[in-house]
């Protein structure tokens, strides 16, 4: 099969598979998982081999693209009035993931070291996911405000929990003395020089922007201005992630008409997404599934239970709506490629129980991609988000 | 420099040379090519190995969008006001075009195998080119559907005479005992194999649209199905042009609202094709155009002179407009990978001479591809298509 072809397949089974989800209630998504999994290697192994070469740059469009949708509710108006609860529900359900987790782990005699990885992998969550069932839903109102914000900020928080944790976790097992100060300059460096390469882009998008008239030229241009991001964030080791949202957010507040590059993306963007989930399912190792075991069960429920304690009571402390401060966690529970990214990094550092953390955290992903977005999907009809 | 650098600066770069261009009212296409030399190996060597490695599948994909664009001017309606036009102009411009390379490179003494092969290569044109120009100065009318139409099925007509030719070459050449009918049938059963394929998909189109609602699922289906289209052609070494023509021509004939799926496919074509004629320009081999000795500028003025005048007797005879008689002629200028497709050929078929066929279509398509797009634009202007001016 060439890769034309196999695009061409991938996009119908795609879609057909999704209207026939729609008919069960089940977000889109969740339907191009499983029929990347059908298709992928551990069931019928029906994909063809040129694709999944093919499968590095699908994800890194898909997530830039993903990214850049996201940074539009950063803008100065949405900050206003969700702002506040947007830092206080991020940073705590963030670290109460992480507390929670640790702590469990702690208990169940898992060494420190172990659980302190763990911990901080557990506050990533999966943009991807959340948007994909935001968009097809058109949810909207302040609850999916906060759910963005908080969303997009948990990534930046993600990274800093994670370099930190990952250098203690490092010092325990090989007994070195790293320095803390160096360890936390490190991931405030990869985190500014994100700001710095969506800020500068974004200042580009928005002047230069002024010359594009038509629609055809205002496409082309704007994925050529995210493109550039993506390529100089993967060439620099910075997030790509962050630099496209920031990108998208510093355009949203210098530019008055910011909407259009926002709106031009939304009508192509969507067979970008369903290649990338149909690929990310292909991808997903359901035989993982039974090594998941009791470090897997321990750390796919505690998870769950740190991200609603630390949500709960970052909304009370900045006094959000109940509704946020009992289902926005629901909406936090996918994780996927952010978190097995983490545990890749936490593979190679430690030879000996890299393997069985990044195994556990593959396992746990294939769970909580499949029944992530129906949370999402719940919270979201819950506090009434959806207008049909 | 990664593939995503590698796009973006394709993207920018030839975002802002078409707008240069505009000013100095060049069409677009030109300034993507010429970026594309550049940028290319043989000049600042500024292409990523990584992205000329992806400019195979993203030709087949820009050729398949193509192809289901100008599939659309098959509809039973216009076909009965021009189709009797078209098809005398546009066979006529093939034979005119063969007729007058043949003898041309015969009285230069080239072998008449080799003369044959050139005459057969000289009936292509390239749609992609052409189609760019109309969209992109939004030409409309008579003149424009004779001219799209004439550029499909141009395309048919080529194939037949280079694979009818191909075999008498070989035959003259190898002093091998084929029989012509073989030959004929083997190009029917490539055209004929397309047609079928097209229908097919066009049919499989037609049943599973009525689920189609929405415009996400719109684009996804539309997309889907061109690109099964285009990978089952490839994969059965059909024509992916005719194909995807022939599945355009379906939905164009048997769906009502069809015109909603060429809309959905030109909201998003553009970037596909800007990076698609970017990295053609990449890879036009420059330093050909100096071995283009007589071989090569013989071919390129008798060609032109063959399609002209191929042109102004297919119009008399079917009795079109003076317009269409004076300038579609010249509007069938460009010629670009169909053309060195059959010069590839040749080249794998004939070990002596075939890498001077290729190195002169090769070169001359380089010509061609620049210049082409000008006289596009000149002939269209000519016959008032353009109303924006």
């Amino acid at each position: 099969m060439n890769t034309i072809l196999g695009i061409g397949f991938i996009l119908i089974v795609g879609l057909f598979s999704a209207k026939a989800a729609e008919k069960i209630k089940t977000p889109a998504i969740t339907a191009y998982l499983v029929i990347g999994i059908v298709i992928g290697p551990c069931v019928l192994n029906f994909m063809p081999d040129n694709i999944i070469n093919i499968s590095g740059i699908i994800s890194n469009v898909a997530l830039s693209l993903i990214a850049f949708s996201i940074g539009q509710n950063f803008s100065k108006r949405t900050f206003q009035q969700v702002g506040k609860q947007v830092l206080w529900i991020s940073i705590l359900e963030a670290l109460g993931a992480w507390f929670v987790t640790v702590t469990a782990l702690l208990c169940f005699n898992v060494p420190g070291y172990m659980a302190l990885v763990f911990g901080a992998i557990a506050a990533a969550s999966a943009p991807a996911a959340i948007i994909m069932v935001v968009r097809q839903y058109k949810a909207r109102g302040k609850f999916v405000d906060t759910l963005m914000g908080v969303v997009a900020l948990d990534d930046a928080w993600g990274l800093i929990i994670f370099s930190i944790s990952l250098a203690v976790s490092k010092a325990m097992y090989l007994h070195l003395s790293t320095s803390m100060v160096s360890v936390v300059l490190k991931a405030l460096l990869e985190i500014c020089g994100s700001f710095l390469l969506g800020g500068i882009a974004g200042i580009l998008l928005s002047y230069i922007g002024r010359l594009i008239k038509n629609k055809t030229e205002l496409l082309i241009y704007t994925l050529g201005i995210i493109f550039i991001t993506t390529g100089l964030a993967l060439h620099f080791h910075v997030s790509v992630l962050l630099s496209c949202m920031f990108l998208a957010a510093v355009v949203v507040n210098l530019n008055n008409e910011s909407f259009k590059y926002f709106d031009v993306l939304g009508d192509v963007d969507w067979p970008i997404y369903l290649i990338f989930f149909v690929l990310a399912g292909a991808s997903l190792e359901i035989a993982l599934l039974a090594k998941i075991g009791f470090i897997g069960i321990v750390y796919l429920v505690f998870r769950v239970i740190g991200k609603f304690a630390g949500t709960y009571f970052g909304a009370k402390i900045s006094n959000a709506d109940s509704d946020v401060s009992k289902y926005l966690s629901l909406g936090l529970m996918p994780q996927a490629g952010v978190a097995l990214g983490m545990a890749l990094i936490a593979k190679d550092q430690f030879p000996e129980v890299g393997g069985l953390i990044f195994t556990t955290v593959a396992a746990t992903t294939v769970v909580y991609e499949i029944i992530g977005p129906f949370f999402v999907k719940v919270a979201l009809q819950k506090t009434n988000q959806i207008h049909a | 420099m990664n593939v995503l650098l590698g796009l973006s600066l394709i993207f920018l770069l030839g975002l802002f040379a078409s707008k240069l261009a505009e000013k100095i009212k060049t069409p677009a296409i030109t300034a993507y090519i010429v970026i594309g030399i550049l940028i290319g190996p043989y000049a600042l060597h500024f292409v990523p190995k990584s992205v000329l490695n992806v400019s195979g599948f993203i030709s087949n994909l820009a050729l398949s969008f193509i192809a289901f664009s100008i599939g659309q001017n098959f509809s039973r309606q216009v076909f009965r006001q021009i189709g009797r036009q078209v098809l005398w102009i546009s066979a006529l411009a093939a034979f005119g075009a063969w007729l007058f390379v043949v003898l041309g490179l015969k009285i230069i003494g080239m072998p008449t195998y080799v003369a044959l092969i050139f005459g057969a290569i000289a009936t292509a044109t390239a749609p992609a080119a052409l189609i760019m120009i109309v969209r992109q100065y939004k030409a409309r009318g008579k003149f424009t559907e004779i001219l799209m139409g004439v550029v499909a099925i141009d395309d048919a007509w080529g194939l037949i005479v280079f694979s009818v030719c191909l075999a008498f070459a070989r035959k003259i050449h190898f002093n091998h005992v084929l029989s012509i009918s073989q030959v004929i049938k083997a190009s029917l059963l490539e055209i004929g194999g397309s047609f079928l394929l097209g229908i097919f998909t066009g049919m499989i189109f037609k049943v599973l649209s009525r689920h189609i609602r929405n415009p996400r699922d719109l684009l996804i289906f539309t997309m889907g199905l061109i690109l099964l289209t285009a990978g089952l052609a490839l994969h059965f070494h059909l024509s992916v042009l005719l194909a995807c023509m022939v599945l355009a021509g379906v939905i164009v004939n048997f769906h009502k609202e069809s015109f909603r799926f060429f809309e959905v496919m030109q909201s998003i074509d553009w970037p596909i094709y800007l990076l698609f004629f970017v990295l053609a320009g990449a890879n036009l081999e420059i330093e050909l155009l100096a071995k283009v000795s007589g071989i090569g500028a013989m071919y390129l003025i008798m060609r032109i002179a063959g399609k002209i005048i191929g042109t102004y007797f297919g119009a008399m005879i079917a009795g079109a407009d003076n317009d269409v008689k004076n300038y579609l002629g010249v509007a069938q200028m460009p010629q670009a990978g169909v053309a060195l497709g059959m010069a590839l050929i040749a080249k794998s078929t004939f070990p002596e001479l075939g890498s001077t066929i290729f190195t002169a279509v090769a070169a001359t398509t380089i010509i061609y591809e620049i210049i082409g797009p000008y006289f596009v634009k000149y002939a269209l202007q000519k016959a008032g298509q353009i109303q924006g001016e």
